[in-house]
């Protein structure tokens, strides 16, 4: 069974605890004078960061857990605060003593630590990597996040489902949109109402289209890692081009405010068109970065993440799809029919990472051909009524979790798992036979989000 | 490979002088004047994310594509701030976050700027406050200018620098 997500909310006199897998979802309810459960850690690596972030937010207390220091909350915090309960209000916090963070570190004869970030030396997310090393290889690495927390959960408690959209698109940046379908799942749940055909294209076209861009940057930047420039220039004006197509179909170049129920109508030639230049734009890139040894070599063997961890670590997206497993939140009949192919590979180190992305981006382009429509249709969206609904979505990175409790008709728990959630938990077993020197690289071909784990 | 050379042969290198409509290239022109005057012809800037959800990043890195190319009129990111001139701050300032966005500052040399970029910096974004949220940005930091948007395009960046750099 593979582990999807686990959080908690807060019931009048219990928290409920809330575990998702694949086949089943299991809930245990514990007192509130005294919240303890057990860890499942043991048999799911991946649910320690869910576990300790229910600790940091509600004050659970994880009985026999290996890893108990706090998640989200960082030096400053101040401790005994559990900002996701209820009663807790405030809207301004005083910084606390500054309690130093334990990382884990390996010690020994010439073992030393390298700390990386929060601020990165790129424009990139803020993050922070603290690596054990023996020369230049490393031997450990943690990966701390958190640094970018907007306690976005907290945020949308008592909103209007209306009030909540804006925030909610703006969550992550580079999957606006597939958090913007997500949550019209969940309002099509709560409604009772199934869309109409043509305008579940005009959403899984803007999808694709999101994702094209997504990994068209990132076919750019993962040579760039490894020092091959020209392909970033190539790739990053593919990606302008198509950020550009998303700005002329939407009115805005990452398509925030795009996803609602009233269908627009696309330019079928004129997008037919550049889908076609496209396509031929692909092939000469993947001809050209194909047939450059050096290139390869660095690739190859490099960030290798087995498909036994890809299991173990509960993975999801590109990185699941090149440690071979078959895991797709479009493996479903409407993207079937519209000619979706499972990307998948076995190697799972960068290289074919590298390549899953350029499958889809190839069959990104033939679904979103397919997607196209002349018919504009709209769906009037009926009263929602109230109640636990729960939505997911393949976005760019991997499969999105998104969970809300409607109450009286406003949001009364707020969930969402990022893709990046279960994959960053995973990113420290690919270091292992690498140099400190591969980890930009390693780092930039599973493209997580900072944003969208934080919250 | 030999496929490649082809092409380039053929085709010219695709990736340079791309379509650049009329407006940007005049702003190229002022800009790379007021570079060359005011900062001795290199701007280096340190971006600085406080918590946005990386549109913001990801329009910045767009800066340098082809289609605009910013570094040909002599404005860099650069990777430490005691290299910079200047601290482009997008994000709305988290609580975990600020503490390291005033280290930062303190690291620029002087004189330095702050510019805030898109709507989190200054709590327009839709963002509402919480206990981790320590925006407005001016409450912190000295800020010389805003350039509005959520995210701000490309183009609006540019134009944004231009007017910080027509400002100071």
């Amino acid at each position: 069974m593979r582990l999807i997500a686990r959080y908690a909310k807060e019931l009048s006199n219990h928290f409920e605890i809330i575990t998702v897998y694949e086949d089943e979802t299991q809930k245990e309810l514990v007192s509130k004078e005294d919240p303890v459960i057990k860890t499942l850690a043991k048999k799911y690596p991946a649910a320690i960061w869910f576990e300790r972030k229910m600790h940091d937010d509600f004050g659970i207390i994880i009985e026999d857990a290996f890893d108990k220091r706090p998640l989200v909350h960082q030096e400053r915090f101040p401790r005994g605060v559990y900002p996701l309960r209820k009663i807790f209000t405030q809207t301004q916090l005083e910084e606390a003593e500054y309690l130093p963070y334990k990382y884990e570190a390996i010690n020994g004869d010439g073992v030393f630590q390298v700390a990386v970030g929060p601020i990165h030396a790129g424009i990139i997310e803020p993050g922070h990597f603290q690596f054990s090393q023996a020369g230049e290889d490393m031997l450990h690495l943690e990966v701390r996040h958190f640094y970018k927390n907007r306690a976005i959960e907290k945020m949308l408690e008592g909103k209007t489902l209306a009030e909540a959209k804006p925030i909610i698109e703006r969550i992550s940046g580079n999957e606006s949109i597939a958090y913007q379908i997500c949550y019209r799942d969940i309002l099509l749940q709560s409604s009772k109402q199934e869309l109409p055909v043509a305008l579940k294209k005009y959403h899984a076209f803007l999808l694709e289209l999101e994702r094209i861009i997504h990994h068209l940057t990132d076919l750019g930047f993962i040579p760039n890692d490894a020092g091959f420039g020209a392909a970033l220039a190539y790739g990053s004006k593919l990606a302008e081009e198509a950020r550009r197509k998303m700005k002329a179909l939407t009115g805005h170049r990452f398509g925030f405010g795009s996803i609602d129920f009233e269908g627009k109508a696309i330019d079928v030639d004129a997008t037919k068109k550049y889908l076609e230049k496209l396509t031929e734009d692909v092939a000469f890139f993947e001809d050209w970065i194909m047939d450059v040894p050096s290139l390869w070599d660095r690739f190859d063997t490099t960030g290798v993440l087995s498909q036994q961890k890809a299991i173990k670590y509960n993975t999801v997206g590109v990185v699941a799809r090149a440690s071979g497993l078959s895991l797709d939140r479009r493996c479903q009949a409407f993207y079937f029919e519209n000619g979706f192919e499972l990307a998948n590979e076995v190697n799972g180190d960068v290289g074919t990472r590298f390549k899953i992305r350029l499958k889809e981006v190839k069959n990104s382009i033939q679904l979103m051909l397919n997607f196209l429509e002349e018919e504009e249709s709209y769906l009037e969206l009926q009263t929602t009524t109230d109640g636990e609904y729960q939505a997911f979505v393949e976005s760019s990175i991997g499969e999105l979790f998104m969970a809300i409790d409607i109450k009286e008709g406003v949001i009364e728990r707020f969930f969402v798992r990022d893709p990046s959630f279960m994959n960053w938990q995973a990113v420290h077993i690919m270091m292992k036979k690498d140099i400190i020197a591969d980890f930009p690289l390693i780092n930039k071909s599973c493209d997580l989000s900072y944003a969208g784990n934080d919250l | 490979m030999i496929k490649f050379w082809n092409k380039r042969i053929k085709e010219g290198i695709s990736t340079e002088n791309p379509e650049i409509d009329k407006e940007l290239q005049l702003i190229r022109k002022e800009m790379k004047n007021l570079v060359s005057k005011k900062f001795a012809g290199s701007l280096a800037i340190r971006m600085v994310d406080s918590g946005s959800c990386n549109a913001c990043e990801a329009e910045c890195n767009a800066l340098s594509n082809p289609y605009y190319d910013l570094e040909r009129l002599g404005i860099y990111f650069v990777a430490s701030p005691r290299h910079a001139d200047v601290m482009l701050l997008s994000g709305v300032m988290t609580f975990n976050m600020t503490p390291h966005v005033l280290d930062a500052y303190k690291q620029i040399p002087e004189p330095k700027w702050v510019i805030t970029l898109g709507g989190c910096p200054v709590m327009e974004a839709p963002f509402e406050q919480t206990f981790a949220i320590k925006a407005p940005a001016e409450e912190h930091l000295p800020i010389t200018y805003h350039i509005p948007g959520c995210p701000p395009e490309p183009i609006e960046i540019i134009k944004g620098l231009l007017a910080f750099l027509k400002k100071i």
